[in-house]
């Protein structure tokens, strides 16, 4: 087969060329890179397979158009005394294309690591710097909450002592009041209903009575009475409760918002005495918003803690911090004389204790105040059910 | 001590003056070129082929860059095969020859009929080496662009 020489030719020229030309240009955007960013492995590693290739495509290109000019201006012999060389740097070049080509997948992740570990770095960096701004605050944080946990525990003991010696009292009183309450009614029968001295025996037995209720209030905040155990679904002593309020006192412009966790279960609890505690704060809080306002009920199952948390929160005028630790003790009011006796929260806190939970108060002035009642659901309080509301 | 030297090095004297030639450098003849050439094609295809293998494995074709990377490998590999095919029918195996007619023709003879075409359409390697070059270029001035657009907005934040 004879062919024209002049295609093959002019071919050879522009592929030469062309591949001379593209792998300088290459290698000119990969050292831009590399300058750009030196500490990049993988822009070096794409450096040096640029530097192969443009020399590859040096030997080779420069190789084709030598033999080009020497075999058309007749110097084919010196032509064949060059052959060997060019040919041997081309395949050097090749074999080291392929070489560093080869060592790909090991430079990317090599760079992985190397990114990975200046992520990390970076991130403690940020880490630290965070810490360190953040230092005086959580020493502040920490220690007002190890102040306010020493406040509670010498509350806790403030308060079982005041309930030991309320106790000891209480039942000392009980028996007088009662045989003054039993001779009183005695001495009723033979009086004329109407007549000045049954009146007055009347006046006797009513505030006998009311001294026999300060003292089981009392006996109760001492938690020397034993709980009536039930199965009870909060919800529905807490709905009693509300329904109760709602006819027994003033409470027409106050919203009631209740947010109920369904998923609560029954509890082994004292429904009496649960419901007593409710209707304390309740009072207290109808009385603190004093008008307008709301109170927002909510309850929350800790599944994982294994307790349960009901939540009281009114917009009254919430407690002053001094008064904040004295609420709980026995007979301590803000109330005018005669609205109050000061043993409702008291009484509220013995119910609590003795089915083995807690009461917290927190409170801000002029918003208001939230109560959280923890009831644990172990021991005395143990799950027995769902509640099918 | 020095007499143990003595003995060593006289032992080691006979043995270097009375040996007969081993020859224990290897020789290589004229053909080895061709071969180490033809070998370097092989390696070639093998490290292009792995380098699209991780290209995709590790996901980095989803970048444009890096997907011209990937096809400037594959035209590299067609490049190198057909370069292969070329040095074994004119230089290994001799099947094919090309000789010059005169200035501006040249005579490609061969062993089979309808080699002579079969080679000249091989010997076209431009058709794969120029677009596999132009692909590499054009990986790299994507990947160097995006590098500077992500390194700008990172400066502007």
């Amino acid at each position: 087969m004879i062919i024209s020489a002049l295609p093959p030719g002019f071919r050879t020229w522009a592929g030469a060329v062309l591949m001379i030309l593209f792998s300088f240009l290459s290698l000119y955007h990969i050292r831009t890179l590399n300058r750009r960013e030196p500490g990049n492995l993988i822009w070096t590693y794409l450096l040096w397979v640029s530097y192969f290739l443009a020399g590859f495509a040096v030997s080779r290109s420069a190789g084709h158009i030598l033999k080009q000019i020497l075999i058309l201006s007749e110097h084919r012999e010196l032509w064949d005394s060059i052959q060997a060389f060019s040919g041997t740097v081309n395949t050097f070049m090749l074999i080291l294309v392929a070489a560093t080509t080869l060592f790909f997948e090991r430079v990317w992740q090599v760079y992985q690591g190397i990114l990975n570990d200046r992520q990390a770095l970076q991130s403690a960096h940020t880490e630290l710097l965070l810490l360190n701004e953040n230092l005086e605050k959580r020493v502040q944080d920490r220690t007002e909450a190890l102040a306010q946990s020493e406040k509670q525990i010498a509350q806790a003991d403030k308060l079982a002592s005041i309930g030991q010696f309320s106790s000891g009292i209480a039942h000392e009183i009980n028996n007088p009041l009662g045989i003054i309450l039993g001779y009183t009614q005695l001495l009723q029968r033979d009086e004329k209903p109407g007549s000045e001295k049954y009146e007055d025996l009347k006046t006797i037995e009513k505030h006998v009575k009311n001294c026999k209720s300060i003292v089981e209030d009392l006996l109760s905040f001492a938690r020397s009475s034993r709980p009536v155990q039930n199965a009870v679904c909060i919800h529905e002593c807490m709905d009693d409760v509300l329904t109760f309020i709602r006819h027994r006192s003033k409470s027409e412009n106050i919203e009631i918002i209740k947010e109920y966790d369904r998923s609560i279960p029954k509890m082994i609890l004292d429904e009496k005495k649960i419901k007593q505690v409710i209707i304390n704060l309740m009072m207290n809080a109808i009385h603190a918003i004093c008008g307008k306002g709301s109170i927002r009920i909510r309850t929350v199952y800790e599944s994982r803690e294994n307790r349960v948390l009901i939540r009281l929160k009114d917009t009254g005028y919430g407690i002053e911090k001094k008064n904040l630790t004295k609420i709980f003790d026995p007979f301590f009011t803000t109330k005018p004389t005669g609205e109050g006796t000061g043993l409702g929260l008291a009484v509220s806190y013995g119910i609590i204790k003795n089915h083995g939970g807690e009461i917290l108060a927190e409170s801000e002035m002029g918003k208001g105040t939230e109560f959280t009642i923890i009831l644990p659901l172990t021991g005395k309080n143990a799950v027995i059910g769902e509640c099918h509301e | 001590m020095k007499i143990f030297f003595f003995i060593f090095f006289l032992i080691a004297g006979v043995l270097f003056l009375f040996s007969s030639p081993a020859l224990a450098t290897q020789s290589h003849g004229d053909p080895e070129g061709l071969y180490v050439h033809q070998l370097s094609h092989i390696f070639f295809v093998f490290s292009m082929g792995i380098l699209i293998y991780w290209l995709r494995v590790r996901e980095l074709v989803k970048e444009k860059g890096w997907k011209y990377i990937q096809y400037a490998a594959f035209f590299f590999i067609l490049w190198t095969l057909d370069a292969f095919t070329a040095h074994l029918l004119d230089e290994q195996y001799r099947w094919v020859s090309v000789t010059r007619a005169d200035r501006w023709y040249l005579r490609i003879d061969s062993a089979y009929s309808g080699l002579d075409i079969f080679y000249y359409i091989v010997k076209l390697d431009h058709l794969f080496c120029v677009p596999a070059m132009i692909f590499f270029y054009a990986g790299l001035k994507r990947l160097s662009q995006t590098t500077v657009s992500e390194s700008e907005k990172r400066e502007s934040q």
